[in-house]
């Protein structure tokens, strides 16, 4: 039959259950049998937020698209990777969104955080806006780097999640990096920002501007890991390595895709990734005069997609969300172990400390800045044949 | 700088030099700068964001580090932090950054004696088909 004669029953059908199979279900950080735990695992997967193409929301920028469909596939994965950080923040890891319950205003908070209408703070009109600052236009396709950095940026105002984000690039996770991140930001935007907000109450007892040495204190963080595990295909050293990371519990997926269309990564069970998939346009949804939202459609609630995980595009982002220090040493101690078992090409390193870049980055910036340039000369400065020669 | 005749626009260096010639312009190389690692540094072909680089063949001091080594690639193309950029050797890998040039060289160096380093951001997604109307999974319209 045609395309054009699908519709929504026909697709029903197509949703196969997951396998009975006696390989465990990984889904962000928990662990199910197919056997006994169908249910669970349908509820887990049910609880995440599942963000889809929308039609028919306020215009982006006042006069740009209605709909995202075809376009933001990416932007909505981020939204979802975002979703479950502020999921975990606010309602944590074991939460479950049961149909026709009644939900905690927590909950509508962050389901509103993601609304379609340009003041939410990660809806796609600010994510859109905010690439045009990445060099993406509005309506134009993201990486899971792209998204990632927008994210990032739109966080900042999030004072009620007063979340650290950061973003590890040249596949490096810096430790020292991330412990200044997370513990200078304490003071400043957490406990200022929003004194005795809900779960913050435990800047309390500081005076505006006292010096805050508690090494309690710890910003959530949001870890994401842009990387590219091959070129064309993915180098399956790395896959037993991505396995893992749907194992740890500080798991908040993984974002990236088949070519061209991006899915949001929850899981696996065997050789197959489980996902939330974007590519379903559904109706824009206003939130009601008592800001409940009708949230059914923010919930997928038939059995998740599956792929071969040798589909993957190679290029993702990986996501970790660490509550508290202590769940970023566990993390770390992880991430370490990992790097022993054989087999299995580590996707990026840990480090304590910024490897030395000869000082400082700036240095090798190319700008017109003589003594800059002078110094860059040094590590260019001659020609053998065609060959660049580098020296020190 | 603009001396250089091969434009990586066009074939990969593998392609365009015979494995005889590649044989023994590493071993002249080889034997004036015995300290230095010879790289091959290309395009991704189907790389479409980041610029290509005016030079192909790289001689990189062996203690310097992954990190170092693509601190300098980053630099020339004046790409800022938040920028995707990934070296991968051996069109796989992307080759620890705490790793010397000499370490991959020992362990990444093809037979030829030069090591090959591809770089590539990363790819965007979307969808080439506008979508019917309604509740159509385009997931499906593509299998």
């Amino acid at each position: 039959f045609s395309p054009a004669t699908l519709t929504y029953d026909t697709l029903r059908f197509e949703y196969e259950d997951f396998p009975e199979t006696k390989e465990p279900v990984w889904i962000l950080g928990r662990t199910y049998s197919a056997v006994t735990e169908k249910e669970a695992i349908l509820l887990d997967v049910t609880s995440r937020l599942w963000f889809t193409y929308r039609r028919n929301f306020p215009a982006i920028g006042g006069t740009g698209p209605t709909s995202d469909t075809g376009w933001g596939c990416m932007l909505r994965c981020g939204q979802m990777i975002f979703a479950q950080a502020l999921v975990c923040r606010h309602l944590g890891r074991d939460w479950r969104w049961v149909k026709g319950e009644m939900q905690t205003d927590e909950y509508f908070s962050v389901l509103n955080a993601f609304s379609d209408k340009k003041d939410s703070y990660y809806s796609i009109h600010q994510i859109a806006q905010m690439g045009v600052g990445e060099g993406k236009s509005i309506g134009q396709w993201y990486g899971p780097n792209t998204v990632a950095q927008v994210l990032k940026k739109l966080a900042a105002f999030d004072t009620w999640s007063a979340l650290a984000v950061h973003i590890a690039m040249d596949n490096t996770v810096v430790m020292e990096e991330i412990r200044r991140l997370c513990k200078a930001s304490v003071s400043w935007a957490g406990a200022a920002a929003f004194p005795g907000a809900g779960p913050d109450l435990v800047y309390n007892g500081y005076p505006d501007g006292a010096e805050v040495t508690d090494r309690s204190l710890w910003k959530p963080l949001v870890l994401l890991i842009p990387l590219r595990l091959g070129l064309t295909d993915i180098n399956e050293a790395y896959i037993e390595t991505l396995k893992h990371c749907f194992m740890m519990p500080q798991s908040l997926g993984v974002i990236g895709g088949k070519p061209n269309s991006a899915h949001y990564f929850i899981g696996y069970v065997g050789e197959e990734l489980v996902y939330l998939d974007p590519h379903t346009t559904q109706p824009a949804v206003d939130a009601s005069d008592s800001g409940c939202i009708p949230d059914e459609s923010f919930h997928c609630q038939h059995p998740p997609c599956r792929m071969s995980i040798a589909e993957l595009d190679p290029s993702i982002a990986v996501g970790f969300f660490c509550n508290t220090e202590e769940d970023f040493n566990d993390w770390c101690q992880q991430v370490r172990k990992l790097s022993l078992l054989r087999g299995a090409l580590p996707m990026f390193e840990l480090v304590e400390h910024q490897p030395s870049h000869f000082s400082s980055p700036d240095v090798l910036n190319l700008t017109p800045d003589s003594s800059d340039a002078d110094r860059l000369e040094r590590f260019f400065d001659s020609e053998d044949e065609d060959f660049e020669i580098l020296s020190l | 700088m603009q001396t250089l005749h091969s434009s990586q626009s066009a074939r990969p260096f593998k392609l365009r030099k015979s494995f005889a010639t590649r044989l023994e312009e590493v071993a002249g190389i080889r034997a004036k700068f015995p300290t230095k690692v010879p790289v091959i540094v290309e395009r991704y072909q189907k790389e479409k964001y980041l610029p290509l680089l005016d030079k192909t063949k790289f001689l990189v001091p062996q203690e310097l580090t992954m990190t170092q080594f693509i601190t300098i690639i980053r630099s020339r193309m004046a790409l800022n932090a938040t920028q995707a950029f990934y070296l991968l050797v051996n069109n796989k890998s992307l080759a620890s950054m705490t790793l010397t040039l000499a370490e991959v060289y020992r362990d990444y160096k093809d037979e030829d004696g030069f090591v090959y380093m591809t770089y590539a951001s990363q790819e965007m997604f979307g969808c080439f088909v506008p979508p019917p109307q309604g509740n159509v999974m385009e997931c499906l319209l593509r299998t």
